[in-house]
């Protein structure tokens, strides 16, 4: 098996924005200096969850969610088969990692959601308890991803960070997705940018 | 630190609103006696350290950059120009009856205006003053 291209552009740089936006509204959370920061952050992630949404059904193979999304059992499976000697190797996401996806993007939802409430004065010092508890449970959530990862990547002896990157997974040639999609990454951009703006306001 | 603990506990476990101003400025006076024997929290040393400029933000030298000289009066976030309900308790009968949020909101902008945490003593001159504040 070689390495094909499995993750399309938009899916990736997309990844990467959310990542930044989480990272960096997690880092701004307590300081009113950096509010602005903060409020832009979370509108980023916002648009970004949005745009992955819409994604989920007109992307390439991979990104959408009927190509990651199965029962739990699957997931259990798969995690089962990662500590015995064939791990169960998928060209695109493993049924695990589709549910640590379908969690964190409905958390970044959730978080950009009370955030945006929060923000606009609209409600009490509960939804601002609850922003911070979904916030911190969206960090558990990435630290099992990156956990998965870590074990993914060491189990199927791939580096999955770098697919993340590079959009390259082991694969047979049939299965490679034919075209990047870059073109769509304007569409992200534009979603990303006027989003961040619209909901910063 | 040790006698905030029960009320801190409390604080948890019950509801919101569960402290009255009066019951937290003697928690921290208690805290702060423990450090210099005989303390009493002091409204107008509140009211100084309210007004001081630290100086460590730009933006945010001192408490009155967001919450004005005005303790009875709304006040505007620096940043964001977002409206602050006042800090006197005369003015917004919400203030101080909440150790969680109060401990929380004492750690979050002290760090960030004063550059260090803020001592017992100071958090209770500060609650002082703002029960005296009209």
């Amino acid at each position: 098996m070689e390495r094909i291209l499995v993750w399309d552009l938009p899916t990736r740089l997309g990844h990467w924005l959310l990542a930044l936006g989480f990272a960096l509204a997690w880092l701004t959370a307590e300081s009113e200096n950096l509010r602005l920061v903060h409020v832009a952050a979370g509108g980023l992630v916002v648009s970004v969850v949005v745009f992955r949404l819409a994604w989920g059904f007109v992307g390439s193979t991979y990104a959408r969610f009927e190509s990651f999304v199965d029962r739990p059992r699957a997931a259990f499976t798969y995690v089962k088969s990662l500590l015995g000697e064939r791990p169960a190797h998928f060209t695109g996401h493993n049924p695990a990692g589709g549910y640590a996806i379908l969690a964190l993007l409905a958390l970044a939802l959730l978080a950009g959601i009370t955030g945006w409430i929060n923000y606009q004065d609209l409600a009490g010092d509960w939804l601002a308890e609850m922003h911070e508890a979904i916030a911190s449970a969206m960090l558990a959530v990435v630290v099992v991803h990156l956990l998965g990862v870590a074990v993914g990547s060491w189990r199927h002896k791939e580096n999955l960070a770098r697919a993340m990157i590079d959009g390259c997974k082991r694969g047979r040639p049939e299965e490679a997705i034919t075209s990047a999609r870059v073109a769509a990454v304007i569409t992200l951009i534009v979603c990303a940018v006027a989003g961040t703006w619209l909901l910063s306001l | 630190m040790k006698l905030i603990y029960p009320l801190l506990l409390a604080a948890i476990v019950g509801s919101a609103n569960a402290e009255t101003p009066k019951q937290l400025a003697d928690a921290y006076s208690s805290e702060a006696a423990t450090q210099s024997a005989g303390f009493k929290p002091s409204g107008q040393r509140g009211g100084a350290f309210f007004a001081k400029h630290f100086a460590v933000s730009e933006r945010m030298p001192a408490c009155t950059s967001c919450h004005t000289e005005q303790a009875a009066q709304p006040g505007r976030h620096a940043v964001t120009g977002k409206e602050i309900k006042p800090m006197a308790v005369a003015a917004n009968s919400e203030r101080f009856t909440d150790l969680a949020k109060v401990e929380k909101w004492f750690r979050r902008n002290c760090k960030e205006v004063v550059g260090r945490e803020c001592t017992a003593g100071e958090k209770a001159d500060f609650i002082q003053f703002a029960m005296e504040s009209r």
